[in-house]
């Protein structure tokens, strides 16, 4: 059977509130991504080298005249993706339907992934 | 006529005809238009997904027939078509072009090129608006085998596309002396592919066939992400080892989200023209035995001829007569073909908004 289609999503908000980009998927489910913690996941192959780990918890002392990170916008790539353009500049992240649904962070999700056997 | 019939009843008895495809009756998809009844005559429009439907036939025969057993002495169907698009996929580098069909191999000379030409011709002799778009950027072959002189111009800034047979062509062939060869790296790549459609007039069209290089590599990435493809055909031969790669073809279109149409076996069978011996020269069937174990459509069979060859290499797709083996074979490969589009844009149920 086809099962390229599977779960995909329907909706997605820019701004999901909360400094988070929220993406509604085709099953039901609801994903709300922070905007560090995706814009550190961004799968692009500049930053899949970088070595050093970026920190993922905000400075509670924000530098002045910082622009707080947001996506400014997001278009569709094919029929599997979705590219981010980032404010810091940033836009060759590719991210994938499939990887955004694994890196989905709510308690369900993060889960199910600590359960799922590693398999053969 | 014992009692009035109005248009209700006459849509009522078309609620027993279904699509065989789409699984629902010819009523709730919108295919019944103009409907007209007289006092002794009823009259309608029906409308199918595509001009090549395989059963269109069937479904128009079906439909007179449920209005005249209500009754009625005279029922005139008149057929037109109207071909669906997945709703999401509407691109704004070609917004006119209702599906993009990639046209895949896992190795080279199973035929690929030949196959695409060859259903593109077919589908415009249905009746189709069709382009053909070659990205085998580094052996195009698709003017060769369209044969014509006519070469692209360029009107309002935009590349005006030669016309064979009623398709509408692009390829690098066209922009290249012979005999020169390109040596490119992937961003020259890409940026050619985004040319293609953006840079060319393709106007209206009901299909845009994309005739892909052999494998899986940076061009096939490359049109994964610049359109959301409608779906692509993979191209085999019956043996184990086209099959073998082409199923590496296969699982690069799943990751990509990209919908497996169908599969074709080519080359499937040789008759000769001579006494009619049939000779399975690569085997046979073991495309569709592919297909049925993957769950995927198989779109048919494409024998082994010497004319195809003949053919193609004079420029003339042998699609052209549907009087011929091959080029009936052609005609039912290419109204599949239209069908699981039909059937894929069916299942697409809404568009992604991003806000």
């Amino acid at each position: 059977m086809n099962t390229t289609l599977q779960v995909t999503p329907t909706k997605i908000k820019l701004a999901g509130g909360n400094d988070t980009l929220t993406i509604h998927w085709s099953d039901g489910h609801t994903s709300s991504y922070p905007y560090r913690y995706l814009r550190d996941k961004c799968p692009c192959a500049t930053c899949s080298e970088q070595a050093l780990p970026r920190p993922t918890i905000p400075s509670p002392f924000p530098i002045l005249g910082a622009k707080p990170l947001k996506p400014e916008r997001a278009e569709l790539v094919g029929r599997y993706a979705l590219q981010i353009y980032w404010n810091d500049g940033h836009s060759s992240g590719i991210y994938s339907f499939d990887l955004l649904r694994s890196i989905c962070p709510c308690l369900k999700c993060t889960a199910r992934q600590a359960t799922t056997p590693i398999s053969d | 006529m014992s009692k009035t019939i109005g248009p209700q009843d006459v849509l009522n008895a078309l609620k027993a005809v279904k699509d065989p495809d789409l699984q629902r009756d010819i009523v709730s998809l919108g295919f019944i238009k103009n409907l007209e009844v007289g006092s002794n005559r009823v009259s309608f429009t029906l409308q199918l997904t595509t001009p090549a439907c395989p059963v269109k036939e069937q479904l128009a025969a079906a439909a007179r027939q449920a209005v005249q057993a209500l009754g009625v002495a005279g029922v005139d169907v008149r057929m037109t078509s109207q071909v669906t698009a997945p709703r999401a996929a509407r691109t704004p580098l070609i917004p006119d072009v209702k599906n993009t069909v990639a046209v895949a191999s896992g190795k080279g000379g199973v035929g690929k090129s030949t196959v695409a030409a060859n259903l593109a011709v077919a589908l415009t002799r249905a009746g189709a608006r069709v382009g053909l778009m070659d990205t085998d950027v580094y052996g195009p072959s698709v003017p060769m085998l369209m044969g014509g002189d006519d070469q692209p111009t360029v009107v309002e800034g935009k590349i005006e596309p030669p016309l064979e047979y009623g398709v509408k062509l692009i390829s690098m062939a066209y922009f290249l002396p012979k005999h020169e060869a390109i040596i490119w790296r992937g961003p020259m790549l890409h940026k050619t592919m985004q040319q293609f459609l953006s840079e060319v007039r393709w106007g209206e069209l009901d299909y845009l066939i994309m005739d892909l290089p052999p494998g899986t590599g940076d061009i096939q990435l490359s049109l994964s992400q610049i359109v959301p493809l409608t779906g692509a055909v993979i191209v085999s031969t019956p043996q184990d080892l086209a099959l073998m790669v082409a199923s590496k073809a296969i699982a690069m279109f799943q990751k990509l989200k990209v919908p497996i149409l169908g599969i074709v076996e080519n080359m499937s069978y040789y008759l000769c023209p001579q006494c009619g011996h049939r000779e399975e020269v690569f085997g046979h069937g073991g495309a569709r035995e592919a297909a049925n174990k993957l769950g995927f459509p198989f779109l048919g069979e494409i024998p082994l001829d010497v004319n195809v060859r003949i053919q193609s290499d004079g420029g003339r797709p042998v699609a052209l007569d549907e009087t011929t083996l091959y080029g009936k074979a052609f005609q039912e490969v290419a109204a599949a073909l239209a069908a699981q589009i039909s059937i894929a844009n069916s299942q697409v149920d809404r568009d992604i908004s991003i806000e």
